[in-house]
């Protein structure tokens, strides 16, 4: 004993908590995230390389080879015009990734703006909102539907007739969380130092919106991309000639009740994406708002 | 609680003159010219402009805005470009189908939707049972090793896939998986929750096609497609809209399930519940009598909400299944771009939805003595 008092070892009976960090750690205390992100990763890579992936051109015709059943030839058939449905369907994710991420990012700006317009400006608040709750008065299918029976079909006029249909409930939100966000002492204290109001909304309120708006934009993404293929499906949507999700179903249509394997190849592609983005949304809720998360 | 009420049917008289100068205004914001659009590739000049005389583009906008409202407060909404008959004539032939899909939907969906929510509250509350939980997992393996023998047995013995034995292995797995979950306790709740995010993800004519493929083209259970009027007889009626109701019902069911969850689990945790509880009240009527009444309110404002779905999802639902409603109006409209008919069904569709919010926040005043404005 050299007069120096050494501290008893602890007994192993709470052994310390290590929880994983990094990027595997985030994805393994979140598996939601995990299998949304992976899901949707597939598709995106899908819809990059559709190119690579054994296609033909998705728009060759062979109508003496129409409506093969799945084959080592055809994989997932040809349909009536004798197309190859395998390409199709690949060629047809691009369509659906694009419609999804541009509605998505593009309504999130716009309802951005506004939402934070109306959180500001005081005067324009109101009427703004009257405008919105008259267009969400609106179902956003047949807004959507409206507003393609004016313009011509095309990929970009899908894009913007969704975004138009979706801007209200994005606006809504900024609003509201800008409205809660102005009572926070924080935001005083900025006002009250003389910090001029642009740069309020640029540290303090925008920070704070951009959580629940990511988390809206994932839910629009899925949504948009419905829209898109039911759009297409009932023929007011992507002309014929692009290969789209929906415009396959709505060829397959005609001939499904012989030939369901044209409408169920799509159907499936489908549903997976939006489910892979629906499951992102719900795992980024319960990760950035954990508040939303109780809720919901 | 009157001037309330009044109060409130006065604030929607704005929000429909925004939907109506909306609806109008898309005509003008529309980029390039509609009228060209809406005559198609082989029209004429002379019928552009015949076109463009019928929807009023060549008055000033104000004027023909004017006359518009004017005309449909007096119950005119046009007059079709394709049929030359009026808009309202058409619509009213075909309303009798989308309700009828409609009422039923909804009546469907809620009778599913809130004892789904309840339970899953309930259960995620309810101790873990780990032994029950590790049999539910297996059960849920097994369902791929049973569909894959089924697949490979009928290729390999009989040449083809039936569908028969694929509906009783599921149904069989489904209850035994139900059961398994319902006695691990929180790990129902998760299932409810899952089955929810997957009726939020099928778009409503993959549900359709599949329940029409199985039940109507391999069963041959129910007719495929088609609609019998009301007064036919209620079980012809109900066999042509049942499967049109379960594929629309999918997006509401998960989203009614979903918001009920959410506040029953808010209120179980009310001291009312505890002392209920306490007096020994029975857990079904502690559920489905206290708490379901209190958490009532937030349930039948999504239920209102949920319109809008289950109104874009009936044009969807109408167009699969061959029901000659106001949905294949809508889509026969567009083929033909007969703008004046959209414009009108998407009209009606608007007012119908602010109505029906309008009636659901005036009842709560009725119904919830603690609302007070």
């Amino acid at each position: 004993m050299n007069g120096y008092a050494v501290a008893a070892p602890l007994p192993d009976v709470l052994p310390p908590i290590k929880p994983r960090r990094g990027f595997i750690g985030y994805l393994r205390r979140n598996p939601t995230i995990a299998v949304g992100g992976f899901l949707l990763l597939m598709m995106l890579s899908i819809a990059i390389f559709a190119g690579f992936l054994g296609t033909v051109d998705p728009t060759a015709l062979a109508p003496a080879r129409r409506t093969r059943p799945p084959s080592a030839d055809y994989w997932f058939g040809s349909d009536m015009l004798g197309r190859d449905v395998y390409s199709r369907v690949l060629y047809g994710a691009r369509v659906s990734m694009l419609v999804g991420f541009s509605v998505a990012i593009l309504s999130s700006i716009i309802g951005l703006t506004i939402g934070l317009t109306s959180g500001f400006v005081r005067w324009a608040d109101a009427l703004v909102m009257r405008v919105m709750d008259g267009m969400m008065s609106i179902p956003p299918i047949l807004l959507a539907i409206a507003l393609m029976a004016l313009t011509r079909g095309s990929v970009q006029n899908v894009i913007i007739a969704i975004t138009i249909a979706e801007i209200p409930r994005v606006s809504r939100l900024v609003r509201g969380v800008v409205l809660s966000l102005r009572e926070q002492p924080y935001v005083d204290a900025a006002v009250a130092c003389g910090t001029r109001t642009p740069t309020i909304i640029w540290r303090h309120i925008l920070p704070n919106t951009l959580a629940p708006i990511t988390v809206q934009a994932t839910y629009i993404c899925a949504s948009a991309m419905i829209t898109e293929a039911i759009l297409s499906f009932i023929g007011a949507g992507t002309p014929p000639i692009v290969p789209s999700w929906g415009n396959i179903m709505a060829e397959g249509r005609a001939l499904w009740q012989v030939k369901p394997y044209i409408v169920f190849f799509p159907a499936v592609f489908l549903s997976v994406t939006v489910l892979a983005v629906n499951l992102l949304g719900d795992g980024l809720r319960d990760a950035l708002d954990p508040r939303m998360a109780k809720r919901l | 609680m009157f001037a309330y009420i009044i109060r409130r049917i006065f604030a929607t008289i704005p929000v429909m003159a925004v939907v109506a100068l909306f609806v109008f205004s898309l005509l003008y914001i529309a980029p390039g010219d509609p009228a060209a659009v809406i005559a198609g590739d082989q029209a004429t000049p002379a019928d552009v402009e015949r076109i463009r005389e019928s929807l009023g583009l060549d008055r000033p906008y104000l004027v023909r805005f004017g006359e518009w409202v004017w005309n449909i407060l007096n119950g005119d909404m046009g007059v079709s470009i394709f049929t030359n008959l009026p808009v309202t004539t058409m619509i009213k032939q075909r309303v009798e189908p989308t309700l009828s899909l409609m009422v039923l939907t909804l009546i469907l969906a809620v009778s599913i939707a809130v004892p789904m929510g309840v339970t899953a509250a309930w259960k995620s509350g309810t101790p873990p049972d780990a032994a029950w939980g590790k049999r539910a997992l297996m059960v849920l393996l097994a369902f791929p090793v049973g569909v894959a023998a089924l697949v490979f047995g009928g290729l390999r013995f009989m040449d083809e896939v039936s569908v028969l034995p694929l509906i009783i292995w599921t149904l069989m797995w489904g209850a035994t998986f139900v059961t398994c979950a319902w006695k691990a306790g929180p790990m129902f709740d998760k299932i409810i929750m899952g089955f929810g995010v997957l009726g939020f993800s099928i778009p409503v004519f993959v549900v359709g096609y599949l329940l029409a493929y199985v039940f109507a083209l391999e069963l041959d259970w129910l007719p495929v497609q088609g609609y019998t009027a009301f007064k036919e007889g209620f079980f012809p009626w109900l066999e042509n809209l049942i499967l049109p109701a379960i594929a629309l019902g999918g997006v509401y069911i998960a989203l009614i399930a979903r918001i009920t969850r959410a506040t029953m689990l808010e209120v179980l945790q009310q001291d009312y519940v505890r002392t209920a509880k306490a007096k020994g009240v029975g857990q079904s009527s502690i559920l489905f009598l206290h708490a379901l009444k209190n958490a009532a309110v937030p349930i039948v404002t999504v239920i209102g909400i949920g319109m809008a779905l289950l109104i874009g999802g009936a044009v969807v639902t109408e167009s699969v299944f061959a029901i000659p409603g106001l949905g294949r109006l809508t889509v026969d409209a567009i083929l033909r771009r007969d703008y004046p008919v959209i414009q009108g069904v998407v009209l009606l569709f608007s007012f119908i939805y602010v109505l029906v919010n309008l009636l659901i926040d005036v009842l709560y005043t009725l119904f919830d003595p603690r609302i007070r404005y």
